[in-house]
């Protein structure tokens, strides 16, 4: 997520609360942070954040010298650490907002762009924080991790508590699946639910050793598993796929194996690696040009697609898809860390281009072309 | 290499080996990757023993949670049998305006009600097609010429949609009519309620008057295209549909079959060999056809479609929708003819006009002919649990489950097809049956290898056709 850095005065531990500029006399200011670019500094904040520095405001709470403050927004959502790191967690003019529930993970995948931890404080309550602030009128949001069901029963809370706050917005639950393998887990979860959700779960080939492999945990039927007893309460699942040198040679199979065993699937995504923390240690045996499996990824996708499942192709460039291809591609990587190329610049499709993971700068196909007016395929 | 071979048949063709499993998944191997399998000296680093192991024909861990796959699987294809019974189909009168030469079962005498179903029969009728267990009922007028009987097709729908404010199950009509003596108050009355129409085309004009002319007039044709226009009016674009029957005097013209439906607008066809039941089996002389003729024709038939929905003309042939939906979906099918165990009163089932109920409609036009074979109870004098618990269709349906049938048990087909006792019996004299000389064996085997033969082509354009029959969508 997108981050700020300034001095923090009289801050203990992490806070949260919901940016704002306007000093409304009659707000409840306990959960708002105030921004400022002047010198003014109104009392009853949860903080007060400010461009200005060396403002000496005594015991009161602050965060001064913030550079590039105008990124942040009225109802956007920060935490502020006591070594002043603002991150923005939730931004208002973004359609990828998530609660992030743990680092922790029970997988281990070989490509996984951010590494899980071993040890961490307990996210909840800034969390049952963050959700109470969340912008009435939001209509998505998502759950990530980590892997979000290590915390257990306490995932119910965070659904609970979405539920009262936005009740009419869908969620976007990420897991590998295998907490759900247990079949009362997964029938309490579907019993918290109380909304549109869909749980989006990765499965990377039809055969378990390979899944194995890339997951480096022996689950590949329990991911399975997970997947049966969700649905055996009606809960949407998607399918994810992160393509790599690993994987690709079965897409075809592995897009008849999901017909056929999970003909229930919601949605099924194939996903360009994104190539940060392990991906990037891992690239000589992960690293494949996405042109270099078209041929494979058109095959999976067609096959889906005449079966009347719905399919997308998340976090590839148009430039390296046949053209048949490209009406699956979305744009699927967060505002924050999506960015185009130069050779972009003059490229006629860079509106509708999913574009590049930050981390995709240097490490991305040899075949990105911009299209221009004339048609380039 | 240790793994285990979990079931699946075999047949060989040509210098490949097609393999199948319980569950309809399917691939094909060299004959040497056959003999490498079957002897266990696949590697697993081989593509051909993943693609094994991806189908669940091996499996080298884990037995139980592929077993469990399995299961979930089979329980899909096998669905049907949660639904029993779906399809109850109505004889609301045997009188008949139509005097088509392959039918046996209708009555001439347009003044003899006695032939229409009473009141107090249609009563107990509905009463016991809401006895039935299934979540989903298709209640479908058959004659004679229903229609001739209009008032008690009103009376059932009434009475069943009152039924089923208590009931709640998916409830729809059908009536299969000729459609001649259809008019506008009946439209009107239907309008109102979950109707829909089944008629026959038996193709242009010429060959359709040929099979099927009413009583005082030649030309049935025009009568029947203009009251379609009228359904559609009336119940909507999509409420009518038709069947043909294949007779001698149509068996080479499919294509101009075809190109008439496409032009009364209808977006699919059914190419329907005779039944050998009734007239048709009286006078086979005249009407019928050596079936490797049907299966000719139909091949082509079904080639002649395909470059139809090739040029962008969506346009469905049943049969092959109903195969390949066996073939490549996941999930099981609701024709009657092609289940194992067999649909028999357990996918579908006929109550006559007098009450008595039939395993089939087929088995109702051989009690016609004398044989009640078939009967296995009457609404009037019956409870549900007698007509549909009994003993003796425990027996039958016992006797009709491909899996265990002789030849079927072993065929690489199975789990496509599926068990027809009642045409084993009207053919051959017992419900069993020998496969060898069986014309529907035959048949089935015929369109399915056919089939096979255009998916082992994997031709996108193909593919592209199939899937749409199947999903009902064009791409």
């Amino acid at each position: 997520m997108k981050q700020l850095k300034g001095k923090a005065y009289n801050l203990n531990e992490v806070i949260i609360g919901k940016i704002t500029s306007k000093n409304d006399l009659f707000a409840t200011k306990k959960d708002l942070i105030y921004v400022t670019n002047n010198g003014d500094f109104p009392n009853g904040y949860l903080a007060v954040i400010t461009s200005n520095k060396d403002i000496n405001k005594g015991t009161s709470r602050y965060i001064e010298n913030v550079e590039n403050i105008f990124e942040l927004h009225d109802n956007d959502i920060v935490t502020v650490d006591p070594d002043g790191k603002i991150s923005i967690v939730y931004d208002i003019n973004s359609k990828h907002n998530a609660i992030f529930i743990t680092e922790r993970c029970n997988s281990n995948c070989i490509m996984c762009p951010q590494p899980p931890v071993k040890q961490e404080e307990d996210k909840l309550n800034l969390n049952l924080k963050y959700i109470s602030l969340i912008d009435k009128n939001a209509k998505s949001i998502g759950i990530t991790g980590g892997e979000p069901t290590l915390i257990g029963e306490k995932l119910f809370d965070i659904l609970n508590a979405i539920y009262n706050r936005i009740p009419k917005a869908s969620i976007n639950l990420l897991s590998n699946g295998i907490k759900f393998e247990n079949y009362e887990y997964a029938k309490r979860f579907a019993q918290a639910v109380k909304q549109e959700i869909v749980v989006d779960i990765p499965l990377y080939s039809d055969i378990d050793t390979i899944h194995n492999s890339i997951v480096r945990t022996n689950s590949f039927y329990k991911t399975i598993k997970g997947m049966y007893n969700l649905a055996k309460f009606n809960i949407k699942i998607g399918i994810r796929v992160v393509i790599h040198k690993m994987n690709y040679d079965r897409l075809p199979e592995l897009s008849e194996f999901i017909y056929s065993n999970f003909p229930f699937v919601y949605h099924v995504a194939f996903m360009q690696m994104e190539p940060m923390g392990y991906a990037k240690d891992n690239l000589t045996d992960l690293w494949i040009d996405p042109v270099d499996y078209n041929k494979e990824l058109e095959e999976a996708v067609i096959n889906l697609h005449y079966r009347d499942m719905q399919v997308s192709i998340y976090n590839t460039q148009l430039c390296l898809l046949p053209e048949k291809l490209r009406r699956f591609a979305v744009q699927s990587i967060s505002d924050w860390k999506n960015i185009y190329i130069d050779e972009c610049n003059n490229c006629s499709k860079k509106q509708e281009c999913p574009g590049f993971f930050a981390s995709s700068k240097t490490v991305h196909s040899k075949h990105i072309k911009s299209f221009n007016n004339v048609e380039n395929n | 290499m240790s793994y285990q071979i979990l079931p699946y048949r075999f047949e060989r063709i040509k210098e490949n080996v097609f393999l199948s499993n319980e569950v309809g998944e399917h691939l094909y191997l060299t004959s040497d990757d056959f003999n490498k399998f079957i002897e266990h000296r696949l590697e697993p680093e081989e593509k051909t023993f993943k693609d094994l192991k991806s189908k669940q024909i091996i499996a080298d861990s884990h037995l139980d949670d592929v077993i469990e796959m399995l299961a979930i699987k089979y329980r899909t294809k096998k669905n049907f049998l949660t639904e029993s019974t779906s399809l109850h189909m109505i004889v609301a009168s045997l009188r008949c305006n139509s005097n088509c030469s392959y039918c046996q079962v209708s009555k001439k005498d347009l003044s003899d009600v006695s032939f229409d179903m009473t009141k107090k029969t249609a009563k107990k009728v509905v009463e016991k097609i809401f006895d039935s267990p299934s979540s989903n009922i298709k209640i479908e007028f058959q004659g004679g010429e229903p229609l001739l009987n209009f008032e008690i097709i009103k009376y059932i729908i009434d009475k069943a949609e009152w039924t089923n404010i208590f009931k709640k199950k998916n409830l729809e009509f059908v009536i299969c009519t000729n459609l001649t003596s259809i008019d506008e108050k009946m439209l009107k009355w239907l309008k109102g309620h979950k109707v829909y129409i089944s008629t026959s085309i038996d193709g242009p004009k010429e060959l359709h008057n040929l099979n099927r002319p009413l009583h005082d007039i030649e030309n049935s044709y025009d009568l029947v295209t203009e009251k379609i226009k009228l359904c559609r009016e009336y119940l909507g674009r999509d409420s009518v549909s038709a069947l043909m029957t294949t007779t001698s005097h149509t068996i080479n013209h499919f294509k101009e079959i075809i190109d008439k439906y496409i032009e009364l607008e209808f977006d699919s066809v059914f190419l329907r060999s005779l039944n050998p039941y009734g007239f048709a089996k009286r006078d086979k002389h005249i009407l019928a056809y050596p079936m490797n003729d049907f299966i000719e024709n139909y091949k082509k038939g079904l080639d002649y479609i395909i470059e139809i929905n090739k040029q962008g003309k969506f346009f469905a042939e049943g049969y092959a929708t109903i195969l390949l939906t066996r073939i490549l979906t996941p999930f099981s099918t609701g024709f009657v003819d092609l289940q194992s165990p067999a649909g028999i009163a357990i996918a579908g089932v006929i109550y006559d006009y007098d009450g008595d109920v039939y395993v089939s409609d087929e088995g109702r036009m051989l009690a016609s002919v004398g044989d009640k074979k078939f009967k296995i109870g009457n609404v009037e004098v019956n409870s549900y649990q007698e007509i549909f618990n009994s003993a003796y269709l425990h027996e039958l349906i016992e006797n009709s489950i491909a899996e265990s049938l002789p030849d079927c048990a072993t065929c690489s087909y199975q789990s496509y097809c599926g068990a027809d006792p009642v045409r084993n019996y009207s053919e051959q004299g017992d419900i069993i049956g020998n496969r060898t000389i069986s014309e529907i064996c035959n048949k089935n085997k015929s369109i399915i290898k056919y089939l096979l033969s255009l998916l082992q082509k994997n031709d996108n354009e193909i593919n592209k056709v199939f899937w749409s029959w199947i999903t009902r969508k064009s791409f």
